[in-house]
């Protein structure tokens, strides 16, 4: 679905990714892991283009979404991305935040967005919620409304942006939940983040960054169990503590 | 050719411009009139000149005498449309009709040019003029008078305990006169003194009541209402020989002794000054409060509310649609566009408001033909000057929003102007609330400069009203009043605004 070749990207003088090669298929949960400062959060915002690649191609679906006649909006709407701090949109309602893009942007009318917006905030468990605005939430349920207005868009591959570390410990684990039932319905997720649980329980591939490179590209079972190389080595050590 | 005053023909309630001062292009018709007086001298009037200058018994006598008058010297004289049909009427026609029927005949008026009455007089096609004439010396040489009926002099208007009463008196004093009046020239001929000019008697009274000059001069039928009202000035008549009017007769003219008799008569029972009354002094009465005849014209002022909100209310919403734009440009990655929205702010932060209000308003017309109007003008200049400030608030209000909102917007697909509209200018707006309000309670203040450019707003309306009444403060603490609520009005209205788009967020 995702095929990435020899993906660059510099912020001026630093070097963050330093050429990565790697395919996502259909349906597959890949975890993105590595250390701080891995580059593994700018890798995934080169997936929908929020970051332009320095170099490098990134083909979805075979179309070249990095070539000059990419209609990036499309792209977008078909990855979408879910952030670590949520990025609703204060003055719109629950509903108003999942139904908005659809109907901007996929054209659909009213009532066909409300349909499918009660029903995603159904599934995330907060059907009640969708005339609050989002002040009125906690950190977790603004997550869920998140991943409710992403899924609104229909899409074929859903980013997450550490989408649980600005929560909250106790809310951490309904948002994990909800991903959960995401990928189990073989949604294709690309997921930053620093659940080794999850990660492990839920993801059907990890990919362990460092220093901009691709240096681990695995099973979780192989990955947890015995790791390659020695970066991975101590980052599990630490996170595993 | 002497009149007495000399005003800019500004006050149509006073005597008008001065005759001496007609315009150049009229001596053709002055001498068309001298070759028609002519004429009718030897033709037409023949047979009523020969009646008149012959000596005889009454039934000799016409019984229709024809007064020649110059009909544009209102209250003397003056054309009144006001009643559908056009009638000549003023101070002279009443006098000219008592007169006409004191001596029981029938008054004819003959309308002409002021240069042509005396010529009128000398063919004897009239058989008197009153036109606000002068007898002067020279006058008198080829004309007879009658006495004078309306003596209108120069007064010295000064405070009550100033002795400020002579001309020698005003020695080394500053002395206000009407800017292009004939006082102006008299109060220039005072030895020592140091003249102020100024546009309105009004004004010059209100300058002399704070103290800023020691006594003006003004002609006594205009400053007898001020004394009345302001108890605290004086005024003194300036001696002047050659003051007033006099009706005037072919030379030798027998009905001279028969009109000074009747405007003796109309002297005596109080007929004249009954009469200047009516013409002169519809001033309203001395013993009312200033608020007490303010009040009937309340109605008026208040009427410019809706003016000056109809100004706020266009300029705020032109002036935001620009200020958008303008934002937009300020934060677009285009380099021209931002540099065009930066100098635009620059300009208009960089040059008063009135000077680009005076600047439209009269500019516009000369340099594309258009007679933009009042309104129009002071939309445009508000708009444009608000939407310098605005921009920079909103372009802050923008910067201001999280940068997640965009991301977030980016991330589902959603364009541009889209995301712009809909996401990032809600969340400025809702920023910049009480910069708006602020912007928008200057916008409310600064429209009272567009009654320099003469729109009937509420400052205008005021400034009418106090030139009428002969009172300044009132109709502006009427204004200030006006003006302090609606500011109140609306800051309440957007703190109730700004509560309720909190509950939202």
């Amino acid at each position: 679905m995702l095929r990435i070749e020899n993906l660059h990207k510099s912020f001026g003088p630093l070097k963050v990714l330093d050429g990565i090669t790697t395919e996502i298929q259909q349906g597959e949960v890949v975890a993105i892991l590595g250390p701080s400062g891995s580059g593994k959060s700018t890798f995934l915002r080169c997936m929908n283009l929020l970051e332009q690649p320095t170099q490098g191609h990134i083909f979805f679906k075979d179309i070249d979404i990095t070539g000059p006649k990419c209609e990036i909006l499309k792209i977008r709407s078909n990855i979408v991305m879910v952030f670590q701090h949520f990025n609703l949109f204060p003055h719109m309602t629950v509903l108003q935040n999942v139904t908005y893009a659809p109907i901007k942007v996929k054209g659909l009318s009213k009532e066909q967005a409300t349909a499918i917006g009660v029903d995603l905030l159904q599934k995330v468990g907060l059907a009640e919620k969708a005339d609050v605005y989002p002040s009125r939430l906690s950190g977790g349920q603004k997550q869920r409304v998140a991943i409710a207005r992403a899924l609104a868009m229909q899409p074929d591959m859903v980013l997450f942006d550490e989408p649980t570390s600005a929560l909250d410990p106790e809310m951490v684990k309904e948002v994990l939940e909800v991903m959960q039932d995401l990928a189990r319905s073989g949604m294709t997720m690309a997921i930053v983040t620093h659940e080794m649980g999850f990660a492990r329980e839920v993801g059907s591939r990890i990919l362990f960054l460092n220093e901009g490179k691709l240096a681990e590209d695995t099973t979780p079972e192989a990955f947890f169990a015995n790791p390659q190389c020695d970066r991975a080595k101590i980052f599990l050590e630490k996170m595993l503590k | 050719m002497v009149r007495l005053f000399k005003f800019w023909g500004r006050s149509p309630r006073y005597p008008g411009n001065a005759l001496a001062k007609r315009p150049g292009g009229q001596v053709w018709r002055r001498f068309w009139a001298l070759f028609l007086s002519v004429l009718c001298a030897i033709g037409v009037n023949a047979a009523l000149v020969a009646h008149l200058a012959t000596p005889g018994t009454a039934q000799d006598i016409p019984k229709t005498l024809t007064m020649g008058t110059s009909a544009d010297y209102k209250p003397f004289e003056f054309h009144d449309t006001s009643s559908g049909e056009d009638k000549i009427v003023g101070y002279d026609i009443d006098i000219a009709n008592r007169i006409a029927k004191d001596l029981g005949f029938e008054l004819k008026i003959q309308d002409m040019d002021f240069n042509g009455l005396i010529p009128a007089l000398q063919s004897k096609r009239v058989d008197f003029v009153m036109a606000g004439m002068t007898p002067t010396p020279e006058r008198k040489k080829s004309i007879d008078f009658s006495e004078v009926y309306y003596s209108a002099q120069n007064t010295i208007v000064a405070a009550k305990d100033s002795n400020l009463t002579t001309v020698e008196s005003l020695k080394g004093k500053t002395v206000g006169a009407q800017l292009g009046s004939l006082q102006q020239e008299e109060a220039e001929k005072i030895p020592g003194a140091k003249v102020t000019t100024l546009n309105r008697v009004s004004d010059l009274v209100q300058e002399l009541k704070s103290g800023r000059i020691d006594a003006a001069i003004i002609e006594d039928t205009i400053a007898k209402p001020y004394i009345s009202i302001y108890p605290d000035l004086q005024f003194t008549v300036v001696p002047n020989k050659e003051g007033g009017y006099a009706i005037a007769f072919p030379k030798g003219s027998t009905l001279v002794p028969a009109f000074n008799r009747v405007i003796g008569a109309m002297k005596q029972d109080g007929t004249l000054d009954r009469l200047a009354k009516t013409w002169f002094e519809d001033l309203g009465k001395p013993a009312e409060s200033g608020f007490q005849r303010i009040a009937p014209r309340i109605p008026y002022i208040l009427g410019g509310i809706l003016v000056t909100l109809g100004f706020t209310f266009a300029a705020l919403i032109f002036g935001l649609i620009l200020a958008i734009v303008l934002a937009i440009f300020k934060i677009s990655t285009v380099k021209p566009l931002r540099w065009f929205a930066n100098a635009y702010t620059s300009v208009f932060r960089g040059i008063p408001l009135i000077v680009t209000l005076t600047l439209i308003y009269f500019a516009t017309p000369q340099l594309t033909g258009y007679k933009i109007d009042a309104f129009q003008a002071g939309v445009i200049t508000f708009a444009l000057n608000s939407a310098a400030y605005v921009s920079e608030t909103l372009r802050a209000g923008i910067m201001a929003v999280d940068k997640g909102q965009r991301e977030a917007a980016i991330a589902l697909g959603v364009p541009y102007p889209t995301m712009m509209q809909d996401i990032i200018l809600p969340q400025a707006f809702k920023n910049i609330l009480p910069a708006l309000v602020n912007e928008f309670i200057n916008l409310l203040k600064d429209s009272a400069l567009v009654s320099t450019i003469g729109a009937a707003d509420l400052l205008r309306r005021a400034t009418i009203v106090g030139a009428e009444t002969y009172l300044y403060f009132e109709p502006l603490i009427i204004v200030a009043i006006v003006y302090y609520l609606m500011v109140v009005g609306l800051t309440v209205a957007a703190s109730v605004l700004e509560r309720r788009l909190h509950k939202s967020a």
